[in-house]
C-alpha cells in the first residue's frame, strides 16, 4: 500500500508550471499553417479545395500537438513526436484531396500515434491501453445509438433523409473521421484534457471542461452548418457524444471505447442529407 | 435490474410510435416507473440513465411537433416531458443514494464494534475491521494502525501483507494527527513513484484514529477510480467511530486484565490468610500445650513438695525437676516475646560482646549430650584466631534451638556433627555448622521452614515437641547480627544448618 510505503514529503505539493512556450510554439505554427491554408483557398491555388485540405489537417495536427504536450508536460524530446505527427497529420488531408485512395492516408494516424506513443509509458495516463470486449461493445452500441436518434430525430423533425451520394465520398468522410476528426477529439479532449481534470478533481467537473471544449471546437469549425437548429442539435448530440466518451473513459480506463462511440456517432451523421 | 427496465422503456416507445400517441401523451409519464424503480434499487447514475433513455427515446415525437408548432403550452408541456425522467432518475437515486450510503454506515458502524468487543487478540479485530471498512467504502486496499510507535504499533490490512515505512504519508498523519488526500497516488509530487501514472487515478486517504487521549492510530484507504465527497466523508467519519471503538476495546481489555489480576492476588491473599489462620489455631494449641507440660510438672513436684516431708535426696531430685521445666517455660516465654516483638515489628534486643565461640559451642554440645544418650554428638573446633562479637545469650538460643532440631529429627539416634569456621564462600564470615542424618527436609518444604509456625510434618517425629517458632527465631537473631542462616537437606539423608556471623578483626 503505497500510502503506507512509499516516501512522503509534506511540503513537495506544488505542481509543474504549464509549458506555456511549447504550447504557444505549437498553436502558432498550426496557426501558421491554416493561415497558409486559407490564403491558398482564398487565392484559389489549384486544386481546388487544396488549402482548405491544408487549413483542416492543421488544426488537428495542432489539436494532437497540445494533447501530446498537455500528456507529456512538454517532457524532453517532445518536438520530434509532435513533429512527425503533425506533419503527418497535415500532409493526411492533403493527400485525400490530391490522390485518388488518398484518403487512406487518415487510416495511418492512429497506427502513427500509437507507434510515437509506444515509445513513452506515461501516455498509458490518458488511457492509450486495450479495454475488454463489453467495453468496446458498449462504446459501439452507446455511439451507434446517438447516431440512430440524431438520424430519426432529423427525418421526423427536418425530413432529411439517411442516404449516401457516392460510397467514395462515404468512405472518405469515414476516413477521416476514423484519422482525424474522432481521433484528435478523443485524444486532446478525452485524453489529455479530461484524464489531466480527473486526475486532479473528479468526474463531472473534468467531463463538463472537456465536453465544453470539444463543443467550443466544434462549434469554430466552419464546416458546420450555420442555422441554428443545425448548432442546437450539434451542441446537444456532441455533448451527449462528449459526456458518453469521458463515461467509457472513465468506466474502461481505456480511449477506445469512446472513440469507437465517436466513429459509431458519426458514421450514422455522415449518412445524414437534407 | 437494469436490463428488465430498458426493456420497458424501449416497449413503452415503441407503443408510443405505433399507436401514434404525441408530445403530450399520457403514457409518457410512464416513463417515470422504470426510471424511479432503478434510481430506487441502483442509484443516482443507473436512474439517471434510464431517465436520459427515455427522455432521448420520446424526443423523436416531441421535437417534430416543436418544429411545426413552435413553443406552445402543448409542445412546451412535452419539451419539460424530455427533462423530467433524467431529473427525476437523478434526484430519486440521489436520495436514496444518501439513504442507503447512511444505513450502510451505520450497519458498518456497528460491525465494527462488534468486532472490536469480541475476545481474542486485538490484531484479529482490526483485521476484521478493515475488511468492514473496505466493503463499506469500496475500497480496493484498506489498512489500520493502532499504536504511536510505526514500528510496535499493530497493523491490519486488506488484502493483507501492507508494510509501514517510517517516512510515509501514514507515518506522517500517525505523528502529526493530520489527515493526507491524494487525488493520485502514482501522481501525487508528495509521494515517490517509480511508475508512471495509470489511465484510472488511485485515490488515497490516510486519517488519523483519534479518541479521548490523542490520535492513538490511522487508517490509510485507496480506491481506484471515482472518490465523491460522500465517500471521503464516509470514511473520515468511520475513523472516528473506529478510533472510539479501539480505545473502548483496549480499555476492555485492560479492564479484563486488571479483574483478573485482583481476582488471583484476592484468591492467593485469601489462601494465604487461610493458612495464616490454619498456622495460628495450631499455634495456639501447640502453645497450650507446650506451656501446660511444664506447668503440670511445677504443680506436681511443688505440691509434692508442699504436702509431703521428702527425703533429702527425694527432695533434690524433685527441685532438679522443677528447676528443668521452669527453665524450660523460661525458654518457650522467651521465644513467645521473641515474637511478639518480631511481629510488632520492634527489633531485637542485643548486646554484642566478645564471645568464646568454642566455650559456647562445647557446652551446649556437652548439655545436648548429656540429655540424648541416643545421639552421638561430634563437634570441631574453631580454627585458631576466630573472632566473634555477638549477643552470648542470642547465640546460644540459636544453637539450641539448631542442636534441639537436629535431635527431634533424628529421631532413631544418630549423629550429631557441629563446627566452626572461616565461611569458604563468604569472606568475612563465620560459619556455625550443625548437621545431621536424621530424616532431612523434603525440597518443596525448604523456601517455607524459616516461616513462623512452619512445621515439618514426618511419620517419625509426630512425637517431637515444638512451637513452630524456632528456625524463624534463629533467622531473625541471625540477621539482627547482620548474618543469615542457610540449609541444605535431602529427604532420607539428614540436613545441614550453616549459621553465617560476620567475623571481627582481632583475637579474644
Amino acid at each position: 500500500m503505497r500510502l503506507l510505503s512509499a516516501p512522503f514529503e509534506p511540503g513537495a505539493g506544488a505542481p509543474p508550471r504549464p509549458p506555456l512556450r511549447a504550447f504557444a510554439g505549437t498553436g502558432i505554427a498550426a496557426a501558421l499553417v491554416v493561415g497558409i491554408g486559407a490564403v491558398a483557398e482564398m487565392l484559389g491555388v489549384p486544386p481546388a479545395g487544396l488549402g482548405r485540405a491544408l487549413a483542416m489537417g492543421a488544426v488537428h495536427a495542432g489539436l494532437i500537438g497540445l494533447g501530446w504536450l498537455l500528456a507529456t508536460g512538454a517532457a524532453p524530446g517532445w518536438p520530434g513526436p509532435v513533429v512527425r505527427l503533425g506533419v503527418a497529420m497535415t500532409l493526411a488531408p492533403v493527400a485525400a484531396r490530391l490522390i485518388p485512395w488518398g484518403a487512406l492516408a487518415f487510416a495511418m494516424m492512429p497506427v502513427l500515434l500509437l507507434i510515437e506513443a509506444h515509445r513513452r509509458p506515461a501516455l498509458r495516463a490518458l488511457g492509450l491501453v486495450g479495454c475488454r470486449p463489453r467495453h468496446a461493445l458498449a462504446g459501439v452500441a452507446a455511439g451507434g445509438f446517438l447516431g440512430a436518434h440524431v438520424l430519426i430525430t432529423a427525418s421526423l423533425t427536418f425530413g432529411h433523409r439517411a442516404h449516401t451520394s457516392s460510397l467514395a465520398a462515404y468512405g472518405a468522410a469515414l476516413a477521416y473521421d476514423l484519422g482525424a476528426n474522432v481521433l484528435s477529439a478523443e485524444w486532446l479532449f478525452r485524453g489529455a484534457v479530461f484524464s489531466w481534470g480527473w486526475r486532479r478533481f473528479t468526474f463531472w467537473p473534468a467531463a463538463l471542461v472537456s465536453t465544453a471544449l470539444a463543443l467550443l471546437r466544434y462549434l469554430l469549425d466552419p464546416a458546420l452548418p450555420h442555422a441554428a437548429e443545425a448548432r442546437a442539435g450539434a451542441i446537444f448530440y456532441l455533448g451527449l457524444v462528449g459526456l458518453v466518451a469521458c463515461a467509457l473513459r472513465a468506466w474502461s480506463g481505456s480511449l477506445l471505447p469512446g472513440y469507437l462511440a465517436g466513429l459509431a456517432f458519426f458514421a450514422a451523421y455522415r449518412t445524414l442529407a437534407p | 435490474m437494469i436490463t428488465p427496465s430498458l426493456a420497458l422503456v424501449a416497449v413503452l416507445a415503441a407503443v408510443m410510435v405505433l399507436t401514434g400517441q404525441g408530445a403530450d401523451s399520457v403514457l409518457r409519464h410512464l416513463y417515470l416507473v422504470p426510471t424511479v424503480w432503478v434510481a430506487l434499487r441502483r442509484g443516482a447514475v443507473a436512474g439517471g440513465l434510464i431517465g436520459a433513455l427515455a427522455g432521448l427515446l420520446h424526443a423523436p415525437v416531441v421535437l417534430p411537433a416543436v418544429e411545426r408548432h413552435g413553443l406552445t403550452s402543448q409542445t412546451l408541456d412535452g419539451f419539460l416531458s424530455l427533462g423530467l425522467p433524467v431529473l427525476t432518475g437523478l434526484l430519486v437515486g440521489y436520495l436514496a443514494d444518501g439513504a442507503r450510503t447512511r444505513a450502510a454506515r451505520l450497519s458498518a458502524v456497528l460491525a465494527i464494534q462488534r468486532r472490536l468487543a469480541e475476545p481474542g487478540p486485538l490484531q484479529a479485530a482490526l483485521a476484521g475491521v478493515a475488511q468492514e471498512l473496505r466493503a463499506t467504502l469500496g475500497a480496493r486496499r484498506v489498512a489500520v494502525l493502532v499504536g504511536r510507535d510505526v514500528q510496535t504499533a499493530l497493523l491490519a490490512s486488506v488484502p493483507v501483507g501492507a508494510l509501514v515505512d517510517p517516512g510515509s504519508a501514514g507515518a506522517f498523519t500517525l505523528a502529526t494527527g493530520e489527515p493526507v488526500m491524494s487525488r493520485d497516488l502514482r501522481a501525487d509530487p508528495r509521494i515517490w513513484s517509480d511508475s508512471p501514472p495509470e489511465p484510472t487515478p488511485l485515490r488515497a486517504l490516510a486519517v488519523p484514529l483519534v479518541s479521548g487521549v490523542g490520535v492513538i492510530g490511522m487508517m490509510a484507504v485507496e480506491w481506484a477510480g471515482e472518490l465523491s465527497r460522500t465517500t471521503r466523508a464516509a470514511a473520515e467519519e468511520l475513523a472516528v467511530h473506529v478510533g472510539l471503538a479501539v480505545e473502548n476495546a483496549r480499555l476492555t481489555l485492560r479492564q479484563q486484565r486488571f479483574a483478573e489480576e485482583l481476582a488471583e492476588k484476592v484468591e492467593a491473599a485469601t489462601a494465604r490468610l487461610r493458612e495464616l489462620d490454619q498456622a495460628k489455631t495450631e499455634f495456639l494449641s501447640v502453645v497450650s500445650h507446650e506451656l501446660r507440660t511444664p506447668l503440670t510438672a511445677l504443680q506436681g513436684f511443688s505440691e509434692l513438695l508442699l504436702r509431703s516431708t521428702l527425703p533429702p535426696e527425694k527432695a533434690h531430685r524433685c527441685l532438679v525437676y522443677l528447676h528443668t521445666e521452669a527453665c524450660t517455660l523460661g525458654r518457650i516465654v522467651g521465644e513467645l516475646l521473641d515474637l511478639s516483638r518480631i511481629e510488632a515489628g520492634r527489633p531485637l534486643e542485643l548486646h554484642p560482646e566478645p564471645v568464646d565461640l568454642d566455650a559456647l559451642l562445647e557446652r551446649n554440645v556437652e548439655m545436648f549430650a548429656a540429655e540424648h544418650r541416643h545421639h552421638r554428638f561430634e563437634w570441631t573446633r574453631s580454627a585458631p584466631g576466630l573472632a566473634l562479637r555477638a549477643d552470648p545469650d542470642a547465640l546460644d538460643r540459636m544453637m539450641k534451638n539448631l542442636l534441639s532440631n537436629a535431635v527431634k529429627y533424628s529421631p532413631r539416634g544418630g549423629r550429631v556433627v557441629v563446627s566452626a569456621s572461616p565461611a569458604p564462600d563468604r569472606p568475612g564470615m563465620v560459619e556455625v555448622a550443625v548437621e545431621d542424618d536424621g530424616v532431612g527436609i523434603p525440597a518443596e518444604q525448604l523456601p517455607r521452614i524459616f516461616d513462623k509456625y512452619v512445621r515439618v510434618a514426618h511419620p517419625e517425629t509426630t512425637a517431637a515437641r515444638g512451637l513452630g517458632l524456632g528456625l524463624s527465631l534463629v533467622k531473625a537473631l541471625a540477621e539482627a547480627h547482620g548474618g543469615r542462616v542457610e540449609v541444605d537437606s535431602l529427604p532420607g539423608k539428614g540436613s545441614r544448618f550453616r549459621l553465617l556471623l560476620p567475623e571481627v578483626d582481632g583475637q579474644f
